[in-house]
This record gives structure tokens, sequence and C-alpha cells, in this order.
């Protein structure tokens, strides 16, 4: 349907977006700003922005072999 | 081969001027030092927006959607089909048919009978 698919699109796209402009301000603009604004509050420290998406990467990275190991598996008892 | 070229001098020179950067401290270094994975996160955010717009703007074609279910509820169209499946692969296994045929005759004139199947 149309609408559903729009609706999944829009999400992903603000998903994206927020993302996007949250480590942008992360990384490069809070180093600048002073260590006793206000904003500081709503940031996570600086360490998880390393943290997080090593993180994210290396769980993907493993869900993808777990998932091509499965494949591998799978089709190999088919055969014998 | 040409787009490889592009994509290794386009990660040479973004690597010679993160190393600049490095080397000049206009910005503090452990600043710097992110900048890898930031472009990274962005590439990956990027990548997302663009499947996001991609299936917003999919189309989804109604009319061609009628005109197929219009046909495939179609009894005649169905048989068909399956008559065109038995005759193309009728076609396709002619040959090996014809093989069991002539091994079949072959092994009766010598005294082996094989049952018909």
């Amino acid at each position: 349907m149309e609408l559903a698919d729009r609706a999944v699109g829009l999400l992903l796209s603000s998903i994206s977006l927020s993302i996007f402009t949250y480590y942008t301000f992360w990384v490069i603009i809070l180093p600048f700003v002073d260590s006793d604004h206000f904003i500081h509050k709503y940031f996570l420290p600086q360490d998880y922005a390393i943290l997080l998406p090593v993180f994210a990467g290396v769980t993907l990275l493993s869900l993808l072999s777990v998932f091509i190991g499965m494949v591998m598996l799978k089709s190999k008892k088919k055969k014998a | 081969m040409k787009h490889v070229v592009k994509i290794l001098s386009l990660l040479v020179a973004v690597s010679a001027f993160w190393i600049v950067l490095l080397q000049a401290a206009i910005v503090p270094q452990s600043h710097t030092l992110l900048l890898p994975i930031y472009f990274v996160v962005s590439l990956g955010c990027y990548g997302l927006l663009m499947v996001g717009i991609g299936i917003m703007q999919f189309p989804t074609c109604p009319q061609e959607a009628v005109l197929l279910n219009h046909v495939l509820s179609l009894p005649s169209f169905f048989l068909s089909y399956v008559v065109n499946i038995k005759s193309f692969l009728l076609t396709c296994f002619s040959c090996v048919l014809q093989d069991i045929a002539e091994a079949k005759d072959f092994l009766s004139t010598n005294g082996i009978d094989i049952g018909t199947y």
C-alpha cells in the first residue's frame, strides 16, 4: 500500500537525519562550546562518540557473518 | 578499472587532507582524530536517507496491478500456462526419453526385459 510505504520511508529518513544531526553536533560543534554550557547536559560524554559507532559496526559485521554462516550450513545440509 | 582508480584516488586525497590537518594542529588533535569515524557514520546515514527517499518515491503502478489481476484470474490463462510448461518440459527431456527407449530396445534384443514404468 502506498501510504504504508511512504510512512516507512519517512520514518527511515527522519531517523537517519536525526542521527546525523546529533552526531554532527556531538563530534564537531560541542568541543568548541564552553564546558559549563547547559547544552552539555543533553549529550553523552565524548568517549561514547567513538564507542557507539564502533560497537554498532562490530555488531553489524558479526550479524552478517552469522547469517552467511547459517546459509552456508543450510546449503551444505541440503546437498548431503 | 577506471572506477577503482577514481575511488582509490579519492581515498588517498581524503587521507592526505586528514594527515595534513593532524600535523598543522589548526584544530586540537583529539578533535581531528574523530574525523574518519564521523565520515563513516555520515556515509551510513546518507545511505539510509537515500533508501528512505527511494521507498517514499517508489511507484505502485495501480493500473498495471489491475490488469495483471484481471489476466491472472482467467482460468484459460492458467491452463495454457500449465500446458505450455508441460510441452516445454517434454521438449527438454525428449532426448533423454529417446535414449531411454533406445536402451530398452537394445537390452530387450539382448534378452534383458526392463518392465514398463
